[in-house]
């Protein structure tokens, strides 16, 4: 799985089809993902962003599983922390938009709502993890590169 | 052969795959929903990974094909019921790295579309239930759709579903009168009024025949099965041999349709069903996977078909050929619902808490269950509890032929269950096991003469036997 690369040239690809179309707003969607890159009306920066369908995302009372290998690091009682962001999928965890890159956040961070938090791989497609509300970054509770399933908490912004 | 195996089911089905891996030395990667996480299957499982909240998990091919890719597993068995006749989530399994435990996704298909898998029971020397095979657009149409199929036809709505828009016409005299009602009560039910004819079938038995196929032409059967004692369509008890049938009978018809499926290359466990009436078997549909009820031939000829099913899928063949395979017995398989009976036929699901849960044992007694005394019942998924499946050994008398060797061995296993029922308990919700035991007492039952029109009506009527003659 060459995760990043791959999210990389999607953006990329993107990026060059905006400037060459002179649009200012592109969409793509396929399993179920929908990925979207403006021109922001001030100035000629671009902006992208990827989401999920809203539901998952929806924060639902998290249980932890009795013997789920894949997950280490989250303790049982900041799991249970009102201000756990859940995974809303099952994937592979990229904490920097690239490898050696700058991670997307740390602890203690000031976050705003919709801010980029994390990259989920699943099914070879990047999944953008914003933050569902503003506050600061508690705590990070998965590792770069870590396997996570359904729910898993991934992070506390208190 | 594989090291680990993600196995795409909750409750008794997965457990029951797990078991089988266990024996064969294959870690087992459960998933689960974020309610089933105390689920059995769950904690029993070498690893687990939750893959939704709500009932939806169980249906997310990509979460369930991400999570067995994390997860390194070799193979996916899909069980029973979600995806597992699935044949897109098939063909990515395969796709990615993984093997689908079952047919090829091409068999999936042809078997899962009605129209197709008709047509292939056709070409396989099959017959159908005979009629106008289609829509018919006058009298006329529907007369000669009976003349060929023979009186008397059912008229049925296209449409249809639960017993409407359906009239029997006894001869040519009724299908003008029978087309009009059965066509307005159609357009009134389902806003569809195209009927078609079907040779009427007054008291037919649902006979399904097991096979395995290797995949490579080799195919094996493990004779048939009854499951005649069934309402709306949910089988209720199945057992093996059917008693509807003289020997050789089923034996005959278990080896055409296995001789037919090894011919297709079929590969893995299946199930090919018939409705059965004076001595004519019509093919009503196949399914391409594990059934609820294969524990019953498994009882009945020692075969673990879930150790098969890995065996074709891993490449390494059928551990048995067809000489090799022989009933030992009698097997009848009591479903365990979570529902309540109420008088005149109506069943209610029941959910809550299990608050004590006792499974029967001894000589001859299997139970299949995921069940424990504080798991929650929940109204998302099925709710069947338990599989009773008792064994009746058949055993040798010097002046007795075979058949009476049959019925007492028949009824040993009969007697058997209601020992089995009698020695269950489950508190918490109510259950089918005092229904079950009480089927047991039903003369029709005992005589193994129940069709699958008979427990709706014993039901309907107060748990009366019909008056003499005055059969369903």
């Amino acid at each position: 799985m060459s995760g990043v690369g791959f999210l990389e040239k999607r953006l990329q690809l993107l990026a060059r089809i905006l400037e060459e179309k002179n649009l200012h707003e592109i969409e793509v969607s396929f399993w179920g993902l929908r990925f979207r890159m403006a021109k922001e009306k001030k100035g000629d920066g671009l902006s992208a962003s990827m989401s999920v369908p809203a539901a998952p995302l929806a924060a639902t009372p998290v249980s932890m599983p009795v013997a789920a290998s894949s997950h280490e690091g989250a303790s049982a009682d900041e799991s249970k922390h009102p201000g756990v962001v859940p995974s809303p999928m099952v994937g592979v965890v990229y904490l920097a938009p690239e490898p050696g890159a700058e991670p997307f956040v740390s602890e203690g961070d000031k976050v705003e709502k919709g801010q980029p938090l994390m990259i989920v791989e699943a099914m070879k497609t990047m999944n953008m993890i914003s933050a569902p509300r503003s506050g600061t970054l508690l705590r990070l509770l998965v590792e770069n590169g870590q396997a996570i399933e359904y729910g898993e908490p991934l992070l506390i912004i208190e | 052969m594989f090291e680990k195996i993600l196995i795409a089911n909750r409750g008794e089905i997965a457990l029951r795959i797990q078991r089988t891996c266990r024996e064969m030395g294959i870690a087992t990667v459960a998933v689960h929903s974020v309610d089933d996480s105390e689920a059995m299957h769950v904690r029993l499982a070498d690893e687990s990974v939750c893959v939704g909240g709500g009932g939806g998990g169980y249906m997310d091919v990509g979460a369930i094909i991400e999570a067995g890719r994390l997860s390194g597993a070799g193979a996916v068995h899909p069980g029973y019921g979600f995806l597992s006749e699935n044949a897109r989530f098939a063909r990515l399994v395969g796709e990615c790295g993984m093997v689908f435990i079952g047919p090829g996704p091409e068999q999936l298909e042809v078997m899962g579309d009605k129209a197709a898998a008709r047509r292939a029971a056709v070409d396989m020397g099959l017959q159908v239930v005979p009629g106008s095979g289609g829509v018919v657009g006058d009298v006329e149409e529907a007369i000669a759709a009976g003349e060929r199929a023979g009186w008397p036809v059912m008229v049925k709505a296209a449409a249809g579903g639960g017993g409407r828009g359906m009239r029997v016409a006894e001869g040519p005299g009724d299908v003008g009168r029978a087309l009009e009602v059965a066509s307005n009560e159609a357009r009134a039910a389902f806003g569809d009024g195209s009927v078609y004819v079907e040779k009427y079938l007054a008291r037919p038995r649902h006979i399904e025949i097991q096979v395995i196929g290797d995949g490579a032409g080799g195919c094996v059967h493990l004779f048939e099965r009854d499951c005649s004692v069934q309402r709306r369509h949910q089988k209720l008890m199945e057992e093996t041999p059917s008693p509807a049938l003289v020997a050789g009978e089923a034996e005959r018809m278990a080896e055409r349709v296995a001789a037919a499926l090894g011919g297709m290359g079929y590969a893995g466990a299946g199930t090919v069903e018939f409705l059965y009436e004076d001595g004519e078997f019509y093919f009503i549909e196949m399914n391409t996977r594990l059934q609820v009820e294969h524990g019953v031939s498994e009882m009945a000829c020692g075969v673990d078909i879930v150790r098969e099913q890995i065996r074709v899928a891993a490449g390494e063949g059928l551990s048995l050929e067809q000489g090799e395979i022989e009933r030992r017995g009698h097997v009848l398989e009591c479903r365990i619902n979570a529902e309540r009976w109420e008088s005149g036929g109506k069943f209610l699901p029941s959910c809550g808490e299990i608050v004590r849960y006792h499974a029967p044992g001894g000589t001859g007694v299997r139970v299949d269950s995921a069940l424990y005394g504080g798991w929650v019942v929940r109204p998302f998924y099925d709710g069947m509890l338990a599989k009773v499946m008792t064994l009746g050994e058949e055993e040798r008398r010097s002046g007795e032929s075979a058949a009476e060797r049959r019925v007492r061995a028949r009824a040993g296993c009969l007697a058997r269950m209601r020992r089995a029922l009698g020695e269950m308990v489950v508190e918490g919700v109510d259950t089918g096991i005092g229904l079950c035991s009480r089927l047991l007492e039903a003369e029709t039952l005992r005589r193994g003469e129940a069709h699958v029109h008979w427990l709706e009506g014993y039901l309907a009527r107060g748990m009366e036997e019909a008056g003499e003659g005055a059969e369903a």
